[in-house]
């Protein structure tokens, strides 16, 4: 182990846990899918259970939960307001948008 | 000898050199960046992709459930995989080569059964008359662009991830690479299975017949 990382990792059993809990969440959506919501809720729905997937295995899989706190905010922040301006400046895509009548 | 001290180029110069940045040693920061970079190339894809998606009045949704439990299963065995990296490198850091090497192994196998369920999804998909520009219920001619593209992409950094898992438990296996290679594998292979988690419910369950 590097001298500069975090002695509090947990263990194997500690991401079996955490392995079950994306798997339910991962069957989660499937189960919604068959719900009969329109094209814009499950979409939405789909993308929030995504995003808690996302963030649970970038904190504890891929261990930035226990890495330096400035890593953290060095990079998420920054990449989530990235991709939060690519989608609502992009003019083009919202052109695309308008072809079809609100709401669909 | 430290990994933060191999970085800096020796214990003895550790005192006179100041700590890599963020705390973490520099292979382990390069790894995040290309990480990041390439989170935003996918969430370029995948945002051109919604966009067609709600944009078009004839898009269809062409995944019967079949289509959805290969996607399960697919989905399944990303995930165990990144549970087997996870055992990979807690193995490497507690010294445990063989073990560590066992369980990267695995997870190159698990990783060539995932591009495998991946290909005979897309052979099914190509003997129904899909192509990149073509759709044969009638639909929009974008599904085939987006879908074959986005998890093309896909299939080309699990196919990148099982060669670096092979080549990285080789090296660390004969004593040419440390455990600092183990674990900065493991956060590309941990990164793609999070991609999958966006690539799943966009591209098939957005697209399953209801």
């Amino acid at each position: 182990m590097t001298v500069m990382e975090s002695d509090r990792e947990p263990g194997m059993k500690f991401y079996v846990g955490v392995w079950i809990g994306l798997l339910i969440i991962a069957g989660v959506e499937v189960l919604l899918t068959y719900q009969g919501f329109s094209t814009g809720t499950l979409l939405a729905v789909l993308l929030i259970l995504a995003v808690c997937e996302a963030g649970i295995a970038l904190m504890y899989f891929m261990h930035l939960k226990y890495e330096r706190s400035t890593l953290f905010w060095s990079l998420i922040p920054v990449t989530i307001f990235v991709l939060l301006l690519m989608d609502h400046f992009w003019a083009d895509a919202l052109r695309l948008t308008r072809f079809r009548v609100w709401p669909f | 000898m430290s990994e933060s001290e191999v970085a800096l180029g020796g214990a003895g110069h550790a005192a006179v050199m100041e700590e890599p940045a963020y705390a973490v040693p520099p292979k382990k920061l390069t790894i995040w960046l290309f990480i990041i970079s390439d989170a935003v190339s996918f969430g370029t894809v995948l945002f051109a992709y919604g966009y067609l998606r709600v944009g078009s009045t004839n898009w269809g949704t062409p995944f019967k459930f079949s289509s959805i439990l290969n996607g399960m299963i697919m989905t399944f065995v990303l995930l165990t995989s990144s549970l087997t990296m996870l055992g990979a490198v807690l193995a490497a850091k507690a010294g445990r080569k063989s073990s560590s090497v066992k369980w990267m192994g695995l997870t190159a196998l698990l990783g060539v059964i995932f591009a495998a369920l991946h290909l005979r999804e897309w052979s099914h998909m190509i003997a129904e008359g899909w192509r990149l520009f073509q759709n044969p219920t009638g639909g929009s001619v974008e599904f085939g662009a987006a879908f074959f593209s986005i998890t093309g992409l896909h299939l080309l950094h699990v196919t990148c991830g099982v060669i670096a898992i092979i080549v990285v438990a080789t090296g660390f296996n004969r004593g040419r690479l440390t455990e600092g290679h183990v674990e900065t594998t493991g956060l590309y292979w941990h990164f793609v299975d999070l991609v999958w988690m966006f690539v799943f419910p966009l591209m098939y369950l957005m697209n399953a017949a209801r």
